[in-house]
């Protein structure tokens, strides 16, 4: 029984591997399209664009986009959306900057504001779809109205300046290996999630109640607890965002998080997360964001209009969904007894266990 | 084991009513299971059956009434305290995480973990030992979306296992599974009450109630009309009796004689598919009704899949009426060739259970009911809808009653209403009594007949001997993704049974 066991293992995992699905695997694909990009960033600018400064700002306004992608995707695994991404963003990082700035509140106390501002902020938008029974894309709707309004009376016109936390902002221009910081924290945390996805308990929990919620209900598995919890990682990670805001710009001010909604869905979306929950990519969330943080490079490189950006990354998304959709080949059935070896490739199985 | 000596049962439902908003969904209903005995717990649709199951396992709680479990009195909040309390269910509807694979599918819910942290190994060796139980050979981590809607059963069945329970609720497993397979459903009930466990058993297969229960409950209208019948002491009749509240009339099998002669409606000559179909022979006549019989996995539905151009046919050719043809798409099938499908999962693919009946049955001809500016013509809609709820006898209290609060049986109807709506001269009826009780059974038996005899060319594919006994002309047994052969349908079960069984078993041997 146990040779059996292990031997079945060993084909599973040798299959996991096979060429074919590689190709077929939306990461290959996102990997291809950055190394396409990078060449071509290299070769318009002759190779400045791996210049040491170059890449060092590459990375710098990488680590922000990869945060609030993955926090969109902890709410699409769960099959919501969270609207107030930007809000609560720029919500839980001005309310440390004024608390830094103007109460006297010690710096790594304020570091923790904003992540547990972010973390409140998200449960709260949990609760609120769990007790109402309101689809989450209204309930975050509303909330990221209430925080922009809040984030605009807390700062009004001004801006914070950084001056009030420079501990923060030692940390945002430490380059250990030459690039930023906070783009090794962002990555860290995505190695986290990624961990968390496959192996928590939690994480599996809210996957199930994604995939199916009557499943999950028939299997004890509480629907209610999967959303809080998922709305409550999303903000977490917002309030790891703003963190990082503290940590790399200038200042905050009242238009914080203003323009991190559509890269929130761009990542997530572009690296291969279906909407209907159920499922995470972790790797393709943080591949996308690359992709994106590229096009922005490009954009200034060839000195375009900024809002050839937003138009380029819309087109993208929209383009990603639709060949989503055209390359769902009709999912191939397993038969129980494969019989011939002529037809054992039909029975070969693509992994989608939940975690991509 | 939870087994507590102190009570004789080993689950005891004490007067549970239960009301929904307009129904009475359980009037102070009683069971009682032993343990080691197997029980069945029959009613016809909507008696109130899968209510106690939700309430048992608890999905929902009971408004009064005592549930105990082991002699202690018990109320579930959740499907979770249920499970701990040693009550494990294989429900009727298919609830699985297609994400997920099959190993973490069977132990959801009850994930083996250290530290919070899902133990991987434990999940694949809990899950490979439960489906070594139903002998069902697959690979744990499948992804659950590769499965059949048959093979998933077998995941929910496998599910139910896992949990070790005391008592064990089977609310229709074999509802879409092959007579094999039960089979091996049966054997893993046995052996669980020969360990001194209970075993609650929902059907509407009354051969296989006689043959594996002792005991069995009768619900009615939400009543319990007869508590722990022996079965031993009663007949069939007796108990159909009981389910329906008078004497259902049998079955009168009419003398069919299609005429075989002519240009076969549909005829599939040496037909290979991307699936893996090998040199397919079939054909059906005008007025003949053909059953597609076989084992999960064997094709069948994966073959109707072909004829419908969702999958690629690679080899061979098929005709229609005489003539050699590409389907393309459904929609081709539809309007070109004339043929419709009724799906086997009419839940997932055949409805809009949300949508009102009329709207159901008018959705394949919105082109021939539209002006020819593009704007539906609701008059001829509302005509077109009347005939086919009137043609087809479908319970409902309206043309626009929504199609989720039907029962299963007059959902099933609608289904196969708006394919004779757009007037099909092939009918292709995957599954076609799954879930549906006794009595509608027979007119929707009756209902297929009548079809033939208008001249329509039917293609059942069923993996229930019995009803392919009853209902076809001819039964055709597909093996291994191969047409093994044909048996002209005598209606004696034995006979027919132990022909059908040589075809299956024709291929599996040579290959072995």
């Amino acid at each position: 029984m146990s040779g059996d066991t292990t031997a079945a293992d060993r084909s599973a995992r040798a299959r996991r591997w096979s060429a074919k699905d590689l190709l077929r695997r939306q990461t290959t694909t996102l990997v291809f399209v950055v190394i396409v990009g990078v060449v071509v960033l290299t070769v318009q600018s002759s190779g400045g664009f791996l210049s040491r400064i170059s890449i060092e700002t590459f990375f710098q306004f990488l680590a922000i986009p990869v945060v609030i992608g993955l926090a969109q995707m902890a709410t699409l695994a769960v099959g919501q959306m969270n609207l107030a991404v930007g809000a609560i963003g720029g919500f839980a990082a001005c309310l440390a900057g004024i608390l830094m700035a103007d109460a006297g509140l010690p710096v790594w106390l304020g570091a923790v504001v904003a992540v547990l501002a972010g973390l409140a902020c998200g449960l709260i938008n949990g609760v609120i779809v769990v007790l109402t029974q309101i689809n989450g894309f209204i309930v975050t709707l509303a909330t990221m109205t209430i925080l922009s309004g809040v984030q605009y009376a807390l700062v009004g016109t001004r801006t914070v300046t950084s001056d009030a936390w420079p501990q923060l902002q030692s940390l945002g221009s430490a380059r250990p290996l030459g690039v930023p910081l906070i783009f090794w924290l962002s990555l860290a945390i995505a190695g986290l999630l990624s961990l968390a996805y496959r192996h928590a308990l939690v994480a599996r929990k809210m996957l199930a109640s994604g995939g199916n919620p009557l499943a999950a209900t028939l299997s004890g598995i509480s629907n209610s607890r999967s959303l809080i919890a998922a709305h409550g990682l999303s903000g977490l990670l917002c309030g790891v965002a703003a963190l990082l805001v503290l940590c790399s710009l200038p200042g905050v001010n009242k238009s914080i998080g203003g323009d991190w909604l559509l890269p929130s869905f761009a990542a997530p979306i572009i690296g291969g997360v279906a909407l209907t929950g159920g499922g995470v990519a972790v790797l393709g969330t943080v591949l996308a964001a690359t992709i994106v943080r590229l096009v922005d490079t490009a954009r200034a490189a060839f000195q375009l209009d900024p809002s050839w950006v937003n138009l380029v990354i819309g087109a993208v998304v929209l383009g990603t969904v639709a060949l989503g959709q055209a390359n769902r080949r009709p999912k191939g059935l397993v038969r129980v007894r494969p019989t011939g070896p002529s037809r054992a490739s039909t029975s070969e199985a693509t992994p989608t266990g939940g975690v991509a | 084991m939870t087994t507590t000596t102190s009570s004789p049962w080993a689950l005891e439902v004490r007067a549970v009513s239960k009301a929904f908003p307009g129904v009475r969904a359980l009037d102070a209903v009683n069971l009682r299971l032993a343990p080691g005995e197997v029980h069945a717990l029959l009613g016809e649709n909507g008696a109130g059956k899968s209510t106690l199951i939700k309430i048992l396992t608890g999905i929902q709680t009971a408004d009064t009434g005592q549930i105990l479990v082991g002699g202690t009195e018990r109320v579930f909040h959740s499907a979770h305290e249920a499970t701990a309390a040693g009550i494990g269910a294989v429900h009727q509807e298919r609830n699985v995480v297609t994400a997920f694979t099959v190993a973490e599918n069977i132990a959801l819910g009850n994930t083996p973990t250290r530290h919070g942290r899902v133990d991987w190994r434990a999940v694949r060796d809990g899950a490979r030992r439960v489906l070594d139980m139903l002998d069902f050979r697959i690979d744990p981590d499948t992804p659950m979306n590769r499965l059949s809607p048959a093979q998933t059963q077998l995941v929910e069945i496998a599910r139910g296992l896992y949990a070790d329970s005391a008592v064990l609720l089977l609310d229709e497993p074999t509802a879409s599974i092959s007579d094999n397979e039960s089979g091996l459903l049966f054997d893993v009930v046995h052996r669980l009450t020969d360990q001194g466990r209970a075993v609650l058993f929902v059907s509407h297969k009354l051969e296989e109630v006689f043959a594996h229960c002792r005991t069995a409950t009768v619900f009615r209208d939400g009543r319990s009309v007869a508590e722990a019948v022996q079965l031993a002491d009663v007949d069939r009749d007796t108990v159909v009796d009981l389910l329906v509240g008078r004497t259902l009339a049998k079955l009168d099998v009419p003398d069919r004689a299609p005429d075989r002669t002519s240009t076969p409606a549909i005829e599939l000559r040496g037909v290979e598919t991307e699936r893996g179909h090998r040199s397919v022979d079939l054909s059906v006549h005008r007025g003949e009704i053909v059953g597609l019989y076989g084992l999960v996995g064997a094709g069948r539905t994966e073959l109707a899949h072909a004829l419908l151009g969702l999958d690629k046919i690679t080899g061979g050719e098929v005709r229609v009426s005489g003539e050699v043809v590409r389907i393309k798409d459904v929609g081709d099938a539809l309007s070109r060739h004339r043929i419709g499908y009724v799906t086997e999962d009419r839940k997932a693919e055949g409805l809009f259970l949300d949508q009102t009946v009329a709207r159901n049955l008018t959705v394949t001809v919105l082109g021939q009911l539209s002006n020819r500016w593009g704007v539906l013509r609701r008059k001829a809609a509302r005509v077109a809808a009347d005939e086919y709820i009137d043609s087809l006898d479908i319970r409902v209290s309206s043309r626009d009653q929504i199609v989720g609060q039907l029962s299963g049986g007059n959902q099933q109807k609608v289904s196969l209403g708006k394919w004779l709506a757009a007037r099909t001269d092939i009918l292709v009826i995957d599954e076609p009594t799954v879930g549906i009780d006794v009595r509608t059974k027979g007119a929707f038996y009756r209902l297929i007949w009548d079809l033939a005899d208008q001249g329509k060319a039917v293609l059942v594919i069923s993996s229930d001997l019995a009803e392919m006994v009853t209902l076809v002309d001819t039964i055709a047994v597909m093996q291994d993704f191969e047409v093994t052969g044909h048996v002209a349908n005598t209606h004696d079960y034995d006979e027919m049974s132990k022909a059908v069984i040589r075809l299956v078993h024709r291929t599996s041997e040579n290959v072995a």
